[in-house]
């Protein structure tokens, strides 16, 4: 390997949460049994990381911040690469502007996360084992994987660092606490297990046709370009035709690995079980972080595959429907919230995907504004409930619990409606609207009429469904005041708060996201 | 600046109301005043022509664009100064059950925002938005502060119906603006409507079409999309069902006129006997419905379906006298749906329901001022000439007759014979109700409390009604005020020159 350059600057946003789970580590081999300083440590890590993306996003359209960049031989069977000065380098670890936008999104993300899981001073008995040193690692090397598998480009990296963006989560689900804990994280790994073998043999076939080991769309050239690029340049790929055949299967392979990650229809089986099994916050990052590091390995690749133009397209279409449909009727059904909003993860999967069935700048861009406005919204969602569920430890899941928060607690129920109409789609959540209105252009513009009928339908349902919660919010209550004691949670609210005013600026001015990505 | 101040106003009064906690004086004056401010406002842009045009979201190219024009005016002021009325007779009275009077007049607050906003929008996508934004607040007025004489789930239907209906509506018709936007390159509606479909395939076109029109038939409505209508209307308070009735109804004829006309001409000329027979079958069967009908909200609101039938058959002539009538008959269903449902919300918050079954005492000898009122009305829906319905009804059956050279004349002339039978049957209800509600027939068999009369309108009430009346009568005598004000806006819109602000 020559010429390889690392830029340290370019990594903080990975380096950040992996300093900051050492010095937990440290901290606890020092100190064992404190609660708050992992926590500390851990959102500091996190708001660090936010901190060093903002260089990024700055990135004008195409131009990206580089590391890791070698010229020339690297790896077996790279020759598509001619070793030659002067060429375009490959670098190991691209961030443009949409890489760190994703970037950015996971680290506050985690950190909205991290304040709603803030431990309590005291513990109840003093012979409980402190578990939150474990809790803000295993975050922190899930937030590091999100961030490194946004720039990552080779598939090593990428499947490694997808890879540690959902492992630790899965130990984080059975940690905290519940007796269905365990069934939702025997699940989750299970599902993970069958995910991360989906995306090996992807990878695998990736290599196998295109001869290269980046994720990027010189490789993917490589091997639908081979007959203009013979006789000039050295190719290992013989047939052409077939190894066109073998990216498009690897395409759909990968698209059915992440499928799992995104709990895309029909692989969607392990959300409501997970979800409903751990604790709220570790629900939040589920639902928040987990999703943002499934859909930038996505676009990884598709970005990839996007100089071919790809036959994956009718399965995208399908599953983007399928997740739509079964989603919102499920959610339709639910009475306790973190279910509704398990199967509303599901539906709104359905709309993050939507756009990919044009693979372009444009539809790529979709994807990601959407998904953005789900985590800012469904972020908000989470920590309403996890604030009402200190009030109301018994019932603070079930629908009902919301009846009279307009009334009790104005500001909260003020940030659901926003977050809940957001969701739907409708105004006040005007971020909610941009991002259907987002999600449909790249599908009209390649013209599945059918396909946007099915979203214009989902849509419907999706606003029934929200508007159900919405309904008991608003509801009055004769029995406003008879509630538990409220405990003071200073910084749970702050990560509320936090959340809110990022949906409502957004949400008056909805450039801003839209921006971000380029 | 007038302008941004005019969609501002009434909308921080609305949040301002909204965060307001429980029950004070201030809102009062607050919802007054903000919406009487609104008003002037809007008087001050309408007649200055204001425009504001400024960067919005770049990325999908939507401007904070809106302006007024000959097409919009009307409506603009229609909702400004309905507005007022309808807080000055919410608040002449108890605020409806369900929740405190400073969410009740923040939702008015709010439709009134969204309703501006979507006559004033001068891009498609900015107007989907500005659609949407009375969704979430008519929703609210309906299912809280609905008829708490009903069951809950009565409400509940009522309000998830017709929110329901209209998004569905609603988010066909941005996938066709999409369509429309994709092709065309830009989402300015002055752009679209200056290049009148050109560049877009002939089939195309009508797919086009026919996405927005099945939206926004929805929320016209349309025959048979209009099943949300009723139920949505009976549930809602009385400041609910004539905003519904006299402002949002108009939001999808006037979203055919300014969006589907406009820009997709040879799709709409292609749908126009689809149109067309579908108004008229509108005017029927909510003539017919009337005739049977015993809840006399249901009434008034089957009759809108007639009265919004007139409206689709005129657009469907494709003539400019058939627009002038489209936009005349919209303004004249808006006065007179507002006085009838002024009329009937009050007569039903005394009554307890507006069952037509219960026999009354008359309101003739015993609340002579609600029974002046409630003829007027009924005789305005009836289409008496001299009343400002007539034009709108009479114009569209005229421009009907002699449509644009390149409709059905044969089918559309079936259909205004149809149509005149609807005015008849019109007569027949209106005059239904007036022998049962005003004259009192079979009201010498009431008994206990219907037997009582009613405590007659005054005040701001009687105040907010007669100015109706005022506004029916002169506009049915000088109908060319309203009629010179869209003459030069819809010549340019049919010809394809784009409409000047």
């Amino acid at each position: 390997m020559k010429g390889l350059t690392i830029d340290y600057g370019v990594l903080l946003p990975a380096l950040a949460p992996v300093a900051g789970l050492v010095l937990v580590l440290v901290a606890d081999l020092l100190l064992p049994r404190l609660r708050r300083v992992p926590y500390a440590i851990a959102g500091l890590a996190s708001l660090g990381s936010a901190a060093t993306t903002l260089p990024g996003l700055s990135l004008g359209g195409g131009s990206t911040r580089e590391t890791f960049c070698v010229t020339g031989g690297f790896g077996a069977g790279s020759s598509s690469l001619p070793a030659v000065d002067g060429l375009p380098q490959v670098c190991l670890w691209q961030a443009d502007a949409l890489g760190s936008t994703l970037q950015l999104a996971a680290a506050v993300s985690a950190l909205v996360c991290i304040a709603l899981a803030w431990p309590r001073s005291r513990r109840r008995r003093p012979t409980d084992s402190t578990r939150e040193p474990v809790e803000a690692v295993l975050l922190l090397a899930a937030l590091a994987g999100t961030v490194v598998v946004a720039a990552g480009r080779d598939v090593g990296t990428w499947l490694v660092a997808l890879e540690l963006a959902t492992l630790p989560v899965i130990a984080l689900v059975a940690l905290s606490g519940r007796r269905s804990a365990v069934a939702g994280a025997t699940q989750l790994l299970v599902t993970s297990l069958v995910s991360f073998a989906l995306l090996v043999l992807g990878v695998a076939l990736w290599f196998a046709a295109t001869g290269s080991p980046f994720l990027t769309p010189d490789a993917a050239l490589s091997s639908a370009g081979a007959f203009s690029a013979a006789g000039t340049a050295p190719t290992v790929v013989v047939w052409p035709s077939v190894s066109a055949g073998l990216v498009a299967l690897a395409t759909v392979l990968v698209l059915a690995g992440i499928g799992f990650k995104l709990s895309l229809v029909p692989f969607h089986a392990w959300t409501p079980t997970a979800y409903a099994g751990s604790s709220v916050p570790v629900a939040t990052f589920l639902a928040t972080v987990s999703k943002i590091a499934a859909l930038a390995a996505l676009l990884v690749v598709l970005r990839a595959v996007a100089v071919l133009g790809t036959p994956a397209l009718l399965s995208i279409a399908v599953l983007a429907s399928l997740s739509m449909t079964l989603g919102n009727v499920m959610a339709l059904r639910q009475d306790d919230v973190v279910r509704l909003l398990a199967w509303s993860t599901v539906a709104q999967a359905g709309w993050v995907v939507l756009p990919l069935v044009s693979i372009s700048a444009l539809g790529v861009g979709a994807s990601a504004t959407y998904l953005l406005t789900y985590v800012v919204a469904t972020l908000v969602a989470f920590a309403v409930v996890a604030v009402t569920l200190r009030d109301r430890p018994h019932d603070g899941r079930t629908i009902a619990a919301y009846e009279g928060l307009w009334q009790r607690s104005p500001w909260r129920a003020g940030a659901l409606a926003l977050a809940l109409t957001s969701l739907a789609g409708l105004p006040p959540g005007i971020i909610g609207l941009v991002g259907k209105i987002t999600a449909l252009q790249p599908v009209v513009a390649e013209g599945w009429i059918w396909l946007a009928v099915v979203a214009a339908v989902n849509a419907v349902i999706g606003v029934a469904v929200y508007l159900r919660w919405l309904r008991a919010v608003i509801t009055a209550d004769a029995s406003a005041a008879a509630f538990g004691t409220v405990t003071r949670r200073p910084v749970m609210v702050a990560g509320l708060v936090v959340a809110a005013a990022v949906l409502v600026v957004v949400s008056v001015q909805p450039d801003l996201l839209l921006r971000l990505l380029g | 600046m007038a302008l941004t101040l005019l969609l501002l106003v009434p909308l921080l009064a609305a949040i301002a109301l909204i965060a307001i906690p429980g029950e004070s004086r201030v809102e009062r004056g607050i919802a007054l005043g903000s919406t009487v401010v609104t008003a002037l406002l809007a008087v001050v842009v309408v007649w200055g022509r204001h425009e504001v045009d400024v960067p919005w979201i770049r990325s999908l190219g939507v401007r904070w664009h809106f302006g007024v024009d000959g097409i919009s005016a009307a409506l603009v002021l229609l909702t400004a100064l309905l507005t007022v009325a309808v807080v000055a007779h919410a608040l002449a009275g108890p605020i409806p059950k369900g929740g405190t009077g400073s969410t009740f007049l923040g939702c008015i607050l709010l439709v009134e925002t969204g309703a501006l906003a979507t006559f004033l929008a001068r891009d498609a996508i900015l107007f989907f938005i500005a659609f949407e934004v009375v969704l979430v607040p008519m929703w609210v007025l309906v299912r809280r502060f609905g008829d708490d004489h009903v069951r809950d789930e009565t409400r509940a239907d009522a309000a998830g119906r017709f929110v329901l209906f209209t998004v569905l509506g609603s988010t066909l018709m941005l996938v066709g603006i999409l369509f429309l936007v994709h092709h065309q390159g830009t989402s300015d509606l002055t752009v679209l409507a200056d290049r009148h479909g050109a560049g877009i395939a002939r089939p195309l076109e009508i797919a086009i079409a026919s996405l927005l029109l099945l939206g926004l038939g929805i929320k016209v409505p349309l025959w048979p999309l209009h099943t949300w209508l009723p139920s949505a209307h009976t549930i809602a308070p009385t400041a609910g069902s004539v905003l519904l009735a006299a402002v949002l109804l108009k939001m999808g004829t006037y979203g055919i006129v300014r969006v589907v006309v406009a820009t997709v001409p040879q799709g709409v000329a292609a749908l126009s006997p689809v149109l067309a027979v579908l108004g008229v079958v509108g005017i029927l069967w909510g003539g017919l419905a009337c005739l049977v009908e015993r809840d006399l909200k249901r009434l008034i609101a089957y009759s809108s379906v007639a009265h919004m039938g007139f409206v689709a058959l005129a657009i469907a002539s494709g003539s400019e006298t058939g627009l002038q009538a489209a936009l005349f008959g919209n303004i004249a269903h808006g006065v007179v749906a507002a006085l009838l449902f002024f009329v009937v919300g009050d007569l039903k918050e005394q009554w307890g329901s507006a069952d037509l079954q219960v026999a009354r005492a008359a309101l003739r000898d015993k609340a002579p001022r609600f029974g002046f009122v409630l003829v007027v009305g009924l005789a305005a829906a009836l289409g008496l000439p001299g009343l400002v319905s007539f034009w709108g009804e009479f114009l569209a059956l005229y421009a009907a007759w002699s449509p644009a050279r390149d409709r059905p004349v044969a089918l559309l002339r079936v259909c205004v014979v149809l149509g005149a039978a609807g005015l008849a049957l019109a007569a027949a209800y209106s005059l239904r109700v007036a022998r049962i509600v005003w004259a009192g027939e079979g009201s010498e068999a009431a008994e206990g409390p219907a037997a009582e009369p009613v405590a007659d309108s005054r005040g701001a009430r009687w105040a907010v009604a007669m100015a109706l009346v005022v506004v029916i009568v002169v506009l049915g005598l000088v109908p060319h005020l309203l009629l010179g004000l869209s003459d030069a806006a819809t010549t340019g819109l049919l010809a394809g020159l784009g409409v000047t602000p």
